[in-house]
């Protein structure tokens, strides 16, 4: 009990559940920097410490909840197709909520499956801030090839203005499929999930908007269901003494989380992945350089 | 939807098999696993919770999936 009382400090806290919720959602990889930001800071902080991992639980719930929030009404359509098509035992092609919630589930099986079966190995084989800091430049190449192909990326249509509809539309069960899996590359740290799907949206055809908000319903339910399988860790041993913290933190995600989502929509109406891009390539390598002279 | 009714029996029986393989992984320990199941350790008494829950979801996706196939015939769409 001794130690625990300074695993974390409330300041650490604040630090990290603010730039949890940024970084979550936008596409810089969170993982990645809450590997390498203690690193920088030098706080004696490590990603598979247990303790850690519990406080995580909360600054990823809070997410969840927020972009579950965000796009309420998206998600009662969503579940009511859901609930239509099993009813009536087919996916129409004209109930595009059906459908768009359907493509949702088969983007969202196969990277859970792998994060089930491989997040704790992969985890402790990229823990490491110079890792991270390399896949961090990484994800910037990553982002900046996604830029790429989104230049040749068709606008938004506009004879549809719904965007739930668009995506439907443009995506199909195979690319449905391959940008969900694609969320599995953020288990390395400094790989961003919400990148990685971007990408993957814009590859299948989507704009850079409808790419962005497939993104956030996608990584919905994947963030959602990994905090809340992990709940019973934050809740018993794991998270004594950074309960109070991982409350603050959670706070400060929501808020961050809330801010990130509201902007990253209107930036993805006119804007680009590149300043991401850049950010990562540039931070990567200056933090890679960093860890490897220190 | 192209409805494929010959995958139900073979959709339904894999689902079983996954739930029984959830079962397995939640009810024994690593060490009585069969060596042929993934998660095998000899002398290990944890247990694969979250081998379970991906087998359970794997389950309930080969479910779904025969549901849909005794849904009624539509050649219109493309197949899922």
């Amino acid at each position: 009990m001794i130690v625990v009382a300074s695993l974390i400090t409330y300041f650490q806290a604040i630090v990290l559940g603010l730039l949890q919720g940024f970084s979550e959602l936008f596409p810089i990889s969170s993982l990645g920097h809450s590997v390498i930001i203690p690193g920088l800071l030098g706080w004696d902080i490590h990603q598979n410490d247990n303790f850690f991992l519990a406080f995580l639980v909360a600054t990823h719930l809070a997410t969840a909840l927020v972009l579950l929030g965000f796009f309420w009404h998206d998600w009662v359509r969503i579940v009511r197709g859901l609930m239509r098509s099993l009813q009536l035992r087919e996916i129409k092609d004209e109930d595009k909520d059906a459908k768009l919630g359907w493509m949702l589930v088969v983007g969202t099986i196969p990277a859970g499956l792998i994060g089930l079966l491989l997040e704790h190995p992969l985890r402790h084989l990229f823990a490491s801030p110079t890792s991270a800091a390399f896949f961090l430049m990484l994800n910037g190449f990553m982002l900046y090839g996604a830029e790429l192909l989104r230049r040749r990326a068709p606008g938004p249509d506009e004879l549809e203005p719904d965007p739930d509809a668009r995506i439907a539309r443009r995506l199909n069960w195979r690319s449905a499929l391959g940008v969900g899996t694609a969320q599995a590359l953020a288990l390395i740290p400094g790989f961003s999930r919400s990148g990685a799907t971007m990408g993957g949206g814009l590859l299948a055809g989507l704009s850079n908007e409808d790419a962005a908000r497939y993104a956030f319903l996608l990584a919905t339910p994947i963030i959602g269901a990994a905090a809340v399988l992990k709940i019973p860790d934050l809740l018993g041993p794991d998270g004594d003494g950074v309960r109070g913290q991982a409350l603050v933190a959670s706070l400060c995600a929501a808020l961050t989380a809330y801010i990130a989502v509201r902007f990253l929509m209107r930036f993805f109406h006119t804007n680009r992945l590149t300043p991401f891009a850049v950010y990562c390539a540039i931070a990567g390598f200056t933090s890679f350089t960093y860890f490897i002279a220190t | 939807m192209t409805k494929r009714r010959n995958l139900i029996l073979p959709a339904i029986v894999l689902a079983v098999v996954f739930f029984a393989l959830a079962v397995l992984y939640w009810a024994e320990p690593a060490h009585s696993l069969p060596s042929l199941i993934p998660g095998h350790e000899a002398g290990s008494n944890h247990h694969h919770v979250k081998h379970g829950i991906a087998a359970f979801v794997l389950s309930l996706g080969c479910l779904v999936f025969a549901w849909f196939q005794t849904g009624p015939s539509n050649t219109e769409g493309r197949p899922a």
